[in-house]
């Protein structure tokens, strides 16, 4: 916007930005104004991979852009398209922008159908490097956003879930519910404050560049405007968790590796048995999908930080600086929970996190983690820093996590540590071209 | 945070004092054993050398060789050659009234071995059916255990932590009958009075009381925590929504005889271990971490509004144990026992402008609900401070 010399006037006024209005397109204020179900198709029906002038280049991965990428990587796209959605498998990207929406008072199943529809189209295009529409009309509102004009895709991925809410009286989807999706239940360690609970549906975009993941939430959002409204939102700068064999382990700001012991994509029968839904479910459309889960969990890293390095690996059961299990070896060698250690003592303490969270202490439960460190800035009341852990997890039964957080009741680390949001989805399966989250749903 | 009720203790760090002799193989009791600190606490005496004893079972006898060892670990490799008459060796007292060690069953051809932590004395090595069945055993030089046990400034600021909690405990038990018999009077006004008052011993001792998970819960649970055990919120807290959200004492005299009982479970727990100064020092930075989350928050006291009161408490905790190891800590580190005394007088002083008289519920303070967030981010600073320092601490006693 550049200010009120740039703003469209009445019909006539010099075009400010010097260009020609194409023709056969209404200047704005002209004729009636498109009523909001035109606007959402309008948005699914531009024109696909061509690039208006301003924002060529958007996504290098796309060839001939300002913004060519180098060897980095950083311009590789993950397809949109497959059995499962993208974001799920995929080798967790370094950043994560998530957004939860309700639905706005007065939004028809139909209207919720066609957003989806826009979603498919918009998503589509922005995890192959293309901005959700082109820009020609010199008086219209630019239709991307454009912050991320020129960033590298960056292996952007958008991955949709709808909540249980979704499901109740309003667009006639309760006989498509399924029974496994439910808010969850009151689990230890919480204090769920609304501002960081539930929704009718979320957005998980994940790139390495975090301009790029926020702008597919916003543009989202924003094609939804009148039809949804944002709930929460919440931003990962680090991710958290390794979900491939070839990814380094990260670390959260605990300090400590995580996820050295979460399933990977290439376990196709762990993948199978414990991520992917599957001929379990009462509703044929969520095979091939998966729940998301998602805490937002508090760290108080002051308290934290204070804590001595023994203890700290006692409330972990890891080696800080190694990850390896108290029990001895190196990070990937399987924790021996029955070990004792020097005292006689158990090398990995009794309430030490990874013994209450293993699969082994929960009868085989695992879930696939795929979180990311945030932070919100500062507690107004203590001057401390607000953030954590923002976990996301996928699986084929919300009973998984429910299953092991109960299981973490006792967990040392819960000294230090508040679950402050929550909220689960159901996330549909992949789309073939052609196909589309909202004629998917209301099938 | 830890009062909130699934919240337990990292981990059982204060030994049971029964447990506090040393490991030894098929032993139940070595009475002249020291106590040795828990694993966790980076002080343990396993950095003691063991030291090997021969003992062959002969007709003639047992010598143990070498006959005279360090005090520490020690392990007996005892052996049967051809000796048909004896089959066992014993270490006993030097009385021979208590058997303190021992291999039996050694018929010719076996061997066997038991080890066990010796303190200096002379003891007896005994081999029933052997023309010499008492032999001479000497242990020579310090007491070995662990390290802060060899400083007497270290070992009395232990015995009078020791003492400090069991009478902050029994001060607790004390105080909340003397709440419950207002409860049981239906005195709403004396109840509210008097619950500040006994929360206060609770919050003194805290990081000792959360070696007990479950007991900490029952006593101490918040309403958020045990959700998954309806049960378990039972405690102080059930007992202040009672009072102050739902306004009345319907079910709080049983809440409350059953409180007492916790109590009183966790008064002969306090009694039965040994603590040591690493697990003192960490518990004073815990304390202070708790002042800092939840009494800052007042989520500690969210119905009763008296989160002072026991904000002060969770600092006098913290601070008793600074003043217990003031002797240790003048010669070891007086920097920091200076900056410790320094940010602990800021606190005091945020502190002082809340005090009244005789202040909310008589708790000697205000209500907190009326110290605004400017204030309380003026106060967490201070604690958050004072913590720092305190965090310091461990790596000073645990030489």
């Amino acid at each position: 916007m550049s200010g009120d010399a740039g703003r469209p006037g009445p019909a006539g006024w010099p075009d400010p930005a010097g260009r020609p209005r194409p023709a056969g397109r209404p200047r704005p204020g002209e004729g009636a104004g498109p009523s909001r179900r035109r606007l959402l198709a309008g948005a699914g029906a531009a024109g696909a991979g061509v690039l208006a002038g301003g924002l060529a280049g958007y996504f290098a991965g796309q060839g001939g852009g300002a913004a060519a990428a180098g060897g980095d990587g950083s311009d590789q796209t993950i397809p949109f398209y497959g059995t499962h959605q993208a974001g799920i498998a995929t080798p967790a990207q370094d950043r994560l922008a998530f957004g939860t929406l309700n639905a706005v008072t007065g939004t028809t199943a139909g209207d919720m159908r066609d957003l989806l529809r826009a979603w498919t189209k918009a998503a589509a295009d922005m995890t192959a490097g293309r901005p959700v529409g082109e820009d020609t009309q010199p008086y219209a509102p630019p239709v991307d956003t454009g912050e991320a004009a020129g960033s590298p895709v960056s292996r952007l991925t958008i991955t949709i879930g709808y909540g249980p809410s979704l499901f109740d009286h309003r667009f006639g989807l309760a006989d498509r519910k399924p029974s496994a999706l439910a808010d969850l239940p009151p689990l230890p360690n919480e204090n769920l404050g609304p501002d960081y609970t539930g929704g009718d549906l979320c957005i998980q975009a994940c790139s390495d560049d975090p301009l790029v993941a926020f702008h597919a939430v916003r543009n989202l959002a924003r094609i939804g405007m009148g039809v949804v409204e944002h709930n929460w939102m919440e931003l990962g700068f680090g991710r958290t968790s390794t979900t491939t064999a070839s990814q380094r382990t990260p670390r959260n700001l605990l300090g400590f590796k995580d996820g050295t012991r979460n399933i990977k994509a290439e376990q196709a029968s762990l993948m199978n048995d414990y991520v992917w839904v599957g001929g379990e479910t009462d509703q044929p459309w969520l095979r091939g999908g998966s729940y998301l889960v998602a805490r937002k969990i508090r760290i108080f890293v002051e308290n934290w930080d204070r804590d001595y390095l023994q203890d700290q690996e006692n409330t972990i059961g890891r080696a800080k600086v190694s990850g390896a299990p108290l029990s001895g070896g190196t990070e990937f060698s399987a924790p021996d929970f029955t070990a004792a250690g020097g005292d006689g003592q158990p090398a990995i303490p009794a309430r030490a996190h990874i013994r209450l969270a293993s699969f082994e202490h929960n009868r085989g439960t695992r879930i696939l983690r795929r979180g990311y460190s945030f932070t919100d800035g500062i507690d107004p009341q203590a001057g401390t820093l607000l953030g954590g852990l923002f976990f996301i997890a996928f699986m084929k039964d919300p009973g998984q996590f429910i299953r092991l957080q109960q299981s973490l009741a006792d967990d040392a680390l819960n000294e230090y540590i508040h679950h402050t949001g929550s909220a689960v989805f159901a996330c549909p399966p992949g789309l073939r071209p052609g196909q589309d989250w909202g004629s998917s749903l209301f099938a | 945070m830890h009062t909130d009720g699934n919240e337990k203790g990292r981990r059982a760090r204060w030994l049971p004092a029964s447990t506090g002799v040393a490991a030894v193989a098929g032993l139940a009791l070595l009475a002249s054993a020291c106590s040795s600190s828990h694993g966790s606490s980076g002080s343990a005496a396993a950095t003691a050398r063991t030291t090997t004893v021969t003992i062959d079972l002969t007709p003639h006898g047992c010598a143990p060789k070498p006959a005279k060892i360090p005090a520490g670990p020690v392990q007996f490799n005892v052996s049967n050659a051809d000796a048909d008459a004896v089959s066992e060796a014993e270490l006993r007292t030097s009385d021979l009234a208590r058997i303190l060690g021992e291999q039996e069953n050694l018929t010719p051809g076996l061997s066997g071995e038991f080890s066990l932590n010796l303190q200096p004395g002379t003891y007896k090595i005994n081999c029933p059916g052997a023309a010499q069945q008492h032999w001479d055993f000497t242990v020579t030089g310090k007491a070995a255990g662990p390290s802060w046990q060899s400083s007497p400034q270290l070992a009395a600021a232990v015995r009078s932590y020791a003492g400090y909690i069991d009478q902050n405990t029994a001060g607790l038990v004390a105080h909340t009958q003397a709440f419950c018999r207002a409860i049981d009077a239906r005195n709403m006004a004396q109840a509210e009075v008097l619950y500040p008052q006994a929360r206060v011993y609770y919050e003194r001792i805290e990081p000792v009381a959360e070696v007990w998970g479950s007991l900490d819960t029952e006593i101490d649970g918040r309403w958020e925590n045990p959700v998954t055990v309806a049960s378990q919120f039972i405690g102080f807290h059930k007992i202040e929504q009672l009072i102050w959200a739902d306004n009345t004492l319907a079910g709080a005299p049983k809440l409350c005889t059953g409180l007492v009982g916790h109590e009183q479970q966790l008064l002969t727990l306090v009694r039965s271990v040994q603590y040591n100064p690493l697990e003192m020092t960490s518990g004073a930075t815990d304390l202070i971490n708790e002042a800092a989350t939840s009494k800052i928050s007042g989520e500690e006291e969210r119905y009763s509004n008296t989160d002072l009161p026991v904000f002060q408490a969770n600092v006098d905790g913290a601070m008793e144990v600074v003043g217990l190891l003031q002797p240790y800590l003048q010669d070891k580190d007086p920097a920091l026992l200076s900056q410790i005394r320094q940010r602990d007088a800021a606190v005091a002083a945020l502190l002082a402008k809340y005090k009244a008289s005789p202040g909310y519920d008589d708790t000697g303070y205000v209500e907190y609900s009326t110290v605004l967030d400017p204030q309380r981010r003026q106060l967490s600073a201070a604690v958050n401070a004072l913590a720092e320092s305190l965090s310091k601490l461990p790596v000073q006693v645990s030489g």
